[in-house]
């Protein structure tokens, strides 16, 4: 039972964490090489790690996609730890619209044309996304926002993140005060006047039961059970 | 459409959170009018008398500008979003 209990637990801490690691904004150090638009036919695995069309636009199941192509700084330790090497990163620039994530992005287009911009000359740039580079699946994280920066060496402070987490361990905490608060005045008292009820029952059936048992064991020999 | 959908289900989800924190925050307060009435209660007070003196403070809570903060609840939100959408929409 104890290890059910840690491998749900670990498994719900799993699951979380990579939803949160991919919803929420990342920064990586790039040099932009190029900027282009290909023709996207999406799969049905592989539909929901994509945008929807274009605010403003109509859906279709093929659509072009601007992706912007980038030399990256690696690093380890989901980026905490910056590493020399750089090796190539695409990222697909799409409006995400009005839902979901909620970034509410509507100027791929203007990105679309400061990545070029960024490109054409030599200059570092930090690029802000979500969303994870699933080579087998064809999937790209989304840009949501680019700046250049002057030197590749710059520390970035994930303040989404951190005001994100923050405001989610506030909230777990409410939570968990208003339910116990519900239990306490709602809840428990239900259940002690149910739990009552059922004495009172209880009691009642043991009552006519001991009448009965003793009737029949009139009707037995001598060696009849001593009553208690 | 989007937008719709947000304003909505965005509608609908905040108004859940604003019910259960307004239900909290009366709860909390009836408790409290509860316990400080029972840790010191008046000469020869019966169950009338704490009635009374619960519904005047619930009355009183009514009338505070605590329940009226809880309509934050919807504009935060709207606050946060509009912020979102500005700062990442500008070049």
């Amino acid at each position: 039972m104890h290890r059910l209990k840690v491998t749900v637990r670990v498994l719900a801490l799993l699951v979380f964490g990579a939803f949160f690691h991919y919803v929420l904004p990342q920064h990586d150090v790039v040099k932009i090489t190029s900027t282009e638009v290909i023709r996207t036919d999406f799969s049905a695995y592989n539909r929901i790690f994509y945008a929807q069309a274009d605010s403003g636009g109509v859906d279709q199941p093929t659509r072009d996609l601007r992706l912007i192509n980038t030399d990256k700084k690696k690093t380890f330790l989901l980026g905490f730890v910056p590493r020399d090497s750089t090796g190539v990163m695409v990222y697909r620039n799409e409006d995400t619209g009005w839902i979901w994530p909620p970034y509410f992005k509507f100027d791929s287009s203007d990105l679309q044309a400061e990545a070029a911009r960024i490109a054409k000359g030599d200059e570092w740039a930090v690029i802000t996304h979500y969303g994870w580079r699933i080579r087998w699946a064809s999937i790209y994280p989304n840009a949501i926002g680019v700046r250049t920066v002057a030197s590749p060496d710059v520390t970035i402070i994930p303040w989404v993140s951190i005001v994100f987490f923050g405001f989610l361990m506030v909230a777990l905490a409410f939570i968990r005060a208003m339910w116990r608060q519900f239990r306490e005045r709602t809840v428990d008292p239900l259940l002690e006047s149910a739990g009552e009820r059922v004495d009172e029952v209880q009691a009642g059936v043991a009552k006519r039961k001991g009448r009965l048992s003793r009737w029949l064991a009139t009707w037995r020999g001598k060696d009849k059970p001593s009553q208690k | 459409m989007g937008f719709i959908k947000l304003v909505v289900f965005g509608f609908i989800g905040l108004s859940i959170i604003y019910v259960s924190i307004a239900v909290y925050s009366k709860s909390v307060r009836r408790e409290r009018l509860e316990d400080e009435f029972d840790a010191n209660p008046p000469e020869g007070a019966d169950a009338a008398a704490r009635d009374t003196y619960i519904a005047e403070g619930m009355a009183a809570y009514h009338r505070s500008l605590r329940p009226k903060l809880i309509g934050l609840v919807y504009v935060v939100p709207l606050i946060v979003v509009s912020v979102i959408v500005y700062v990442i929409n500008t070049n």
